[in-house]
């Protein structure tokens, strides 16, 4: 028996597939294994069969899942139950299909739906004939991983929100439509004169379809006002609420009085407004999706180690504060802890956004969600399941996203003003022809057409519509602005804060000093030759930079977090850090120690490289500004912002690439968390504050931040978090986005300004009761034209 | 003139109609996954083409 070479598969000798690669015989067991090795091998990559130390041999091994994480869940009725899974793995509408047909397939199944949008399944079964651990069996067989999905979550709350807000917006916008058509033939009426019961059938009618446009779909605002009525808290509801049930109650009094109705304004005022919660409620949802996404990264099982030294699968609901758990190479892991024993490099990008694997060993804490590449790690878990700093970050971020509400601060603060001002207004009116005439139908009227009058029908189209129009010129350009409040906020931006790696620099390191100390022509080809094995960014650049052909490599080893080693051309080449050149006892001349931390105080990363036992030479890398950077920081600087930078990286970097762009605030070695505090002291000595950043590590920062920015290739977690998402991988985008809001700003002043003359010539007119019906809704049509036509001047910005 | 009555009582009960089509469509979930639905078109039921084909061969 002998074993293939790449899946370690015990095989028959006679069915082996034996070939010779350099030199030495190689056996696989099928032409796949052959293939995958021939891969591996063309590409230089063959340290992976030396870094896989604790390979199980054959095909991956399925494990039974534990289900009682699932248990409550599921929803049962006799011997039939549902259960809702949120899955991982899914990519394309293939895998939908697959997921559902497979299932379909199992027996026992009565019906497996995935939504391809929120990647949840609902999946109904008979217990009798199947099992959940099957079924959990059966989606894990073919990739996907399948996590408990709670009814209560945020996402969840927003989608039958959002559900309810069409069935009202679009029962609204039905009757409205309905409406309007017999309103039209009111007003042709008025003019060109109209048969009685003509006028008053189209008249009730008019009712009857207003009606459930005000008390069904405005419920929403009705209970509102009804409550901030009682709290003592104004706000715009209250508002929306006078204006459209002032309209609908005037109208049936003007009915009686064969006079002229307004069921018109009434329903379109709730038609609008419904329509702007609808949208604001679906991207929230998209939020929320983003939010469940980030909590798939966390395993719903791990490996314990009981006291005897025997591993099993459970789920991490059963671990606790000491258990004992162990990572292997390519796991997540599943809590936080402290490695007791083991040595591994960790990816902890979705952490800290930066893409250098850290290095893990005894005493070193690790968090959930991250995961370990090339080692074996045994682990002391702290704290539980709900205490992981990846659930910290995801409850930061869904509590910053529940905090803000947009557009209504506006309208709220000017409604705490206007609707006290418009009653009083109105009750003064009634008082006065009560008093001067003292008749009271007369008083009433009056009063009421003061309400009508009073209406915020520009005050509601004015803001949104500018806003409307400038999104969709953002758009055009590549930014996307979630929301309506955020082109206010970012027009107030007194404060912009950027994040160094992916910002202001590129993400990825470029060599800048290459110091030759031997005199081998051939330095670089040597040392990428034997990087072309290494994982690590700055091995990955120096094989960048060199694009000839690479020498043979032989006893390659790599050790982790500090350098890798190689025999070329039969003498010792090794590069690493300073630690390692110590390590493997290379000494280094004063000369070269000085030139080195010089260069190290430079804000670059040092690669030393040694051949056989003395040193070679030193190379520095260094991650480059973006082209695009400085012109930013100097446009942002001559709008008189000031502009902070801060990091996870160390400090020496971080001052280097400071003084280069010209920023004096600067924070380095920042957690993700710690990167919101900052901001969120910015914010309590009251500026407002812009961020600009691409990780998941930014996104608690990006929404804590006033505005928070993303730019191109940032990660679906900071998308969403963002208010604004720059898809375009430009920097100067951001000006324009600065831009673009002041000039949205301004417009949406003017609309205001226009909208409250309107009120401040009409008002005057109705408290003396001379404002003829049709001449206000005249009016009230020319206002909205000329907020329409002022914000349609948006479209370029 | 009458007639302007009979048509405006016919285009309500349309209109009516059209509004409960609507209730039912979001009730019932038709706009939870506008996604899938485009991709789902286009795959090929393999039980409805075994009986497309015996459609066929009656």
């Amino acid at each position: 028996m002998v074993t293939c070479d790449h899946c370690l598969q015990e095989i028959n000798k006679a069915s082996a597939i034996t070939v010779t690669i350099d030199d030495e015989p190689k056996q696989f067991c099928c032409h796949g294994c052959y293939g995958v090795y021939q891969l591996i091998h063309n590409n230089s990559l063959d340290s992976f069969y030396h870094q896989r130390s604790n390979w199980v041999p054959g095909p991956p091994r399925t494990i039974h899942l534990d289900t009682s994480a699932f248990n409550d869940t599921i929803t049962s009725s006799g011997n039939e139950h549902q259960i809702n899974l949120l899955l991982s793995g899914i990519r394309c509408a293939s895998c939908v299909w697959l997921i559902e047909k497979f299932l379909m397939k199992l027996e026992g199944i009565r019906s497996a739906r995935v939504n391809y949008a929120t990647h949840r399944a609902t999946i109904t079964w008979v217990s009798e004939i199947v099992t959940l651990s099957t079924i959990l069996d059966a989606i894990r067989s073919i990739g996907y991983q399948s996590h408990p999905c709670r009814q209560n979550s945020t996402a969840d709350v927003l989608a039958s929100e959002k559900q309810e807000l069409l069935l009202r917006f679009g029962t609204a916008a039905f009757f409205s439509m309905q409406l309007m058509l017999f309103t039209a033939a009111l007003y042709a009426g008025f003019f060109q004169g109209i048969e009685y019961r003509y006028k008053l059938s189209f008249q009730l009618i008019s009712w009857a379809l207003a009606t459930p446009v005000v008390f069904y779909s405005g419920f929403p605002f009705l209970s509102s006002a009804f409550r901030s009525v009682r709290t003592g808290m104004l706000n715009m509801d209250i508002l929306i609420t006078l204006g459209s049930l002032s309209a609908y109650l005037y109208s049936i009094a003007m009915i009686a009085r064969g006079g002229e109705v307004f069921f018109d304004t009434a329903a379109m005022i709730i038609t609008f407004i419904l329509l702007g919660r609808f949208l604001e409620t679906g991207s929230k949802l998209t939020a929320g999706n983003a939010i469940a996404k980030l909590a798939e990264l966390q395993p719903q099982e791990a490996r314990v180690v009981s006291l005897t030294g025997e591993t099993t699968m459970t789920s991490i609901t059963n671990l606790h504060d000491g258990d004992r758990i162990e990572i292997i190479p390519g796991d997540r892991i599943p809590l936080d802890g402290t490695v007791l024993e083991g040595e591994a490099e960790v990816n902890e990008s979705m952490l800290t956004g930066e893409s250098n694997a850290v290095l893990k060993k005894k005493g070193s804490q690790v968090f959930a969600g991250t995961f370990s590449i090339n080692g074996r790690l045994s682990i002391t878990v702290t704290g539980d399941a709900g205490n992981t700093l990846l659930s910290r970050i995801i409850s930061t971020v869904e509590e910053a996203q529940s905090r803000k509400a947009p557009i209504q601060g506006i309208a709220d603060k000017t409604a705490g003003y206007f609707v006290p001002a418009t009653i009083v207004l109105a009750l003064c009116t009634f008082l006065y022809w009560k008093l001067s005439s003292g008749n009271n139908v007369t008083a009433l009227m009056n009063a009421v057409s003061v309400l009508v009058i009073a209406c915020p029908c520009a005050l509601g189209l004015a803001t949104p519509l500018a806003i409307l129009v400038g999104t969709t010129a953002a758009g055009k350009k590549g930014i996307l602005v979630k929301g309506g409040d955020i082109f206010e906020t970012v027009s107030k931006t007194t404060t912009v804060i950027l994040d160094k790696t992916g910002t202001i620099t590129r993400g990825n390191p470029s060599i800048t000093d290459l110091q030759d100390f031997g005199n081998s022509s051939s330095f670089l080809q040597h040392v990428a030759s034997l990087e072309a094995g290494s994982e690590h960014p700055s091995g990955k650049a120096i094989v960048a930079a060199w694009n000839d052909k690479h020498l043979k490599v032989e006893q390659f080893k790599a050790t982790a977090g500090k350098g890798v080693s190689g025999i070329i051309d039969g003498i010792t080449w090794l590069a690493g850090s300073k630690t390692f050149m110590k390590q493997e006892s290379i000494e280094i001349a004063p000369k070269h120690q000085q030139s080195a931390s010089l260069l190290e105080h430079e804000g670059k990363t040092i690669v030393m490289v040694a051949c056989g036992t003395t040193l070679a030479g030193i190379i520095a890398l260094i991650d480059d500004l973006r082209d695009d950077a400085l012109q930013l920081i100097t446009a942002l600087r001559n709008k008189g912002l000031s502009l902070h930078m801060l990091t996870g990286d160390n400090p020496g970097v971080a001052a280097y690439i400071a003084t280069q762009c010209g920023i004096t605030n600067v924070q380095a070695e920042l957690g993700p968390l710690e990167k919101a505090l900052v901001i969120h002291t910015l914010r309590a000595e009251g500026k407002c504050v812009m961020m600009v950043g691409d990780g998941i590590n930014d996104a608690p920062a990006l929404t804590e931040a006033d505005v928070g920015v993303t730019l191109g290739h940032a990660s679906g977690i900071a998308l969403e978090s963002a208010s604004v998402a720059i898809l375009k991988d430009d920097l100067n985008l951001i000006t324009t986005l600065i831009e673009g809001s002041s000039k949205c700003f301004s417009i949406i002043r003017q609309n205001l300004v226009w909208a409250f003359s309107y009120n401040l010539i009409a008002l005057p007119l109705a408290v003396s009761g001379l404002l003829h019906p049709i001449v206000s809704a005249l009016l009230m049509a020319a206002s909205s034209l000329c907020v329409v036509s002022n914000s349609l001047r948006l479209k370029k910005i | 003139m009458s007639s302007t009555f009979f048509l405006i009582g016919i285009g309500f009960f349309i209109s009516i109609a059209a509004w409960l089509l609507f209730i039912w469509a979001v009730k019932s979930g038709q706009f939870e996954d506008p996604e899938a639905p485009k991709f789902r078109m286009l795959d090929d039921d393999d039980e409805q083409m075994q009986k497309n084909k015996t459609v066929k061969k009656e």
